[in-house]
């Protein structure tokens, strides 16, 4: 464009104010927050998960090393105020090393997550947006890995690359678990692929890259985002079963799953021992699932289908 | 105008070019030999009824013609150069900088997660290489310039927070943000109400001057072409019928569906109880009938018909697929005539002017 622009034009300017819709519009993102707030469930859910994460990294923080810190004197301790929860079997805090064990559980939940969204995005957008072949081929392998039971392949995938390693167990859940993720992007892209603010990218000289990953990934990260909190649920219980069968983490490291392991011990003489990873562990998967759904109806109102 | 080689100003010369889909059902003729030209700074109107590949003709000229679509044959020269002998690298460089297009629905061809500033900008840093902070003023300075008022709120703004006249506004600012040398509008102004329509017309022709840009102007409506073409196609049924300067069509159409196009409008000053219609529809793109296309809709149909019309010089710059002498009589050929008599009859009227 030539910037020496003296010439008005006969359409522009002042005579078009009446053209201008100037009601206060609400932005996209006070529509959503208006929608997750209707849903009381999802709030609440919002809140217990806000306030377990905090613990989780505030409270092994603050006291170190206290949740492997036995000691003779304190075994089996009642308890006391710097021991809500008493002493186990070995003098251990037992709310500390639960807060602990949530830090792992909920680390290994959020960090699968991370992966499950990276991979089920990328094969998602490109099965999308190239179709043909390329769709078919990726689709055969998402209905492959569907069809492999999940638990027992990560079962194998964690025993052979070795038990005790929280990465094993992320990569084990994320090669796993990507599968939703995957068949939401593409049926996303499908019809995104045809929108006319795809095509008006391409009549203006952009590439596949930037549209995908500017203009079509954005749009189909809402059903995404649902499918990643309920994920967040479905790794933490992948997590805690592998620890309690002793494949997952091990002591002397802390999680939910190997407290439960080890509470079975002592369930006659001490059942709050299991009691309390146990609904550790419940409060988790219910704030996820419900943050889930509050999300769902707050991002993507048109859909109803349960996504993971 | 169409099919003269030798003027100098041609900046885009379309020849014989032929788009067909392979669908499961047969082959789908879309585009099916079609020729025109257009000069620097001149508009072209592409005139016809849906699906008579007006919008196919567009899209192949961009080359974002997507499977089971493919451009079996034809040439699309750009000053010169076959756009069809491009890499898809070098099409995509042209695609927004010497071709730019804007599309029939305001409302939903711009992305609605980024802001208008946001989209405009991108389109010139993407383009010109220059940082994004410079292209989002020069994109305030383009919202200025297709006439919305307080642009720089505007650019902040979202799309839905604009109404589709202002969005159509934003879509005319990305595509000329790069000064390309040719628009093609694909139904600008159908999506919008007639003051908005006019408005935009407006500013097309206004930013046509100031840019000395061709435009390829696609629409149904035969008021905007009036408004804004120099030169006008009539298609149908993928093939052109009618093909001449704008006067000439409006004021000696020669073509029947060209002649019912016009005779469909209602006129100013004129008491009608009923307006004239084209009885019947278009002719089915997958089993389209042997003969001229036209046929079985056509008042003046005749034996010849049968035989399919070749586009021919009817009189000096005004084309026309249709057997009736220039004067609009039958040919003289009796309702016996074969196939060869058809021909020689058509040999005979296509005489050079």
């Amino acid at each position: 464009m030539e910037s020496t622009q003296t010439t008005q034009l006969p359409a522009g300017g002042a005579t078009l104010v009446d053209e201008v819709d100037l009601t206060p519009v609400r932005t996209y993102w006070q529509l959503v927050r208006q929608r997750f707030v209707r849903h009381r469930l999802a709030v609440i859910a919002f809140f217990l998960m806000a306030i377990l994460i905090t613990a989780a990294i505030a409270i092994p923080f603050l006291t170190g090393t206290a949740w492997r810190e036995t000691s003779l004197e304190r075994i089996n301790q009642p308890a006391s105020l710097t021991a809500p929860f008493g002493y186990d079997n070995l003098g251990i805090n037992t709310f500390v090393r639960l807060m602990k064990g949530l830090q792992t559980s909920l680390f290994i939940g959020l960090a699968a997550v991370v992966v499950i969204v990276f991979i089920g995005v990328t094969v998602g957008a490109m099965a999308g947006y190239f179709g043909g072949w390329i769709d078919n081929a990726l689709m055969r392998m998402v209905d492959i890995v569907l069809s492999i039971p999940t638990f027992f392949l990560i079962l194998m995938l964690v025993a052979f690359w070795g038990t005790g390693n929280a990465w094993v167990i992320i990569i084990a859940i994320g090669l796993t678990g990507w599968t939703t993720a995957a068949r939401l992007v593409r049926a996303e892209f499908l019809s995104l692929r045809e929108a006319d603010f795809v095509q008006a990218a391409r009549a203006l000289g952009a590439r596949d890259r930037r549209i995908v990953m500017r203009h079509m990934i954005p749009s189909a990260m809402a059903p995404v985002v649902v499918a990643a909190t309920l994920g967040i649920a479905d790794s933490v219980v992948v997590e805690a079963a592998l620890s309690y069968l002793g494949f997952g983490i091990t002591p002397p490291e802390a999680s939910l799953g190997n407290m439960l392991t080890k509470a079975q011990d002592y369930f006659y003489r001490d059942p709050l021992l299991a009691w309390y990873p146990g609904i550790t562990l419940v409060l988790v998967v219910l704030a996820a699932s419900f943050l889930g759904d509050g999300l769902r109806d707050a991002l993507d109102p048109r859909q109803r289908v349960e996504a993971a | 105008m169409t099919q003269r080689a030798t003027d100098g100003g041609e900046l885009l010369a379309v020849d014989g070019l032929r788009t067909h889909f392979y669908t499961q059902d047969g082959v789908v003729k879309a585009v099916d030999g079609i020729s025109f030209a257009i000069r620097h700074g001149e508009t072209l109107g592409v005139v016809g009824e849906s699906g008579c590949g007006k919008s196919i003709t567009a899209l192949s000229v961009m080359r974002l013609i997507e499977r089971p679509g493919k451009i079996v044959e034809g040439t699309i020269r750009l000053a010169g150069r076959d756009l069809l002998r491009f890499s898809d690298e070098e099409m995509r460089d042209v695609r927004g900088n010497a071709i730019s297009m804007i599309f029939q629905e305001p409302m939903t061809s711009l992305n609605p997660v980024y802001t208008c500033g946001d989209q405009i900008g991108e389109t010139i840093s993407l383009h010109e290489g220059i940082p994004r902070r410079e292209a989002t003023d020069r994109a305030v300075e383009m919202l200025g310039q297709v006439g919305i008022p307080d642009a720089k709120r505007r650019a902040r703004e979202f799309p839905h927070q604009l109404s589709g006249g202002m969005r159509q506004r934003v879509m005319i600012a990305m595509a000329l943000s790069t000064n390309p040398e040719l628009l093609i509008a694909d139904e600008p102004t159908t999506a919008l109400d007639v003051t908005i329509q006019a408005q935009i017309l407006e500013l097309m022709k206004a930013l046509r001057e100031r840019n000395r840009m061709a435009i390829m102007l696609i629409t149904h409506d035969l008021g905007v072409i009036a408004e804004m073409a120099d030169d006008v196609v009539v298609m149908y049924a993928g093939k052109i019928v009618e093909a001449a300067d704008v006067n000439t069509v409006f004021e000696r159409p020669h073509h029947p569906y060209a002649k019912g196009l016009l005779a469909s409008l209602p006129r100013m000053g004129e008491r009608r109880t009923r307006l004239e219609v084209i009885q019947g529809v278009v002719p089915n793109p997958l089993n389209l009938p042997s003969g001229c296309l036209f046929m079985r809709r056509c008042r003046y149909a005749m034996p010849v018909c049968a035989t399919p019309p070749p586009l021919q010089e009817i009189a000096a710059g005004h084309l026309s697929r249709c057997w009736l002498t220039p004067a609009g009589e039958p040919p003289a050929i009796g309702p016996d005539a074969t196939a060869d008599v058809a021909l020689e009859a058509a040999a005979a009227l296509s005489v050079a002017p």
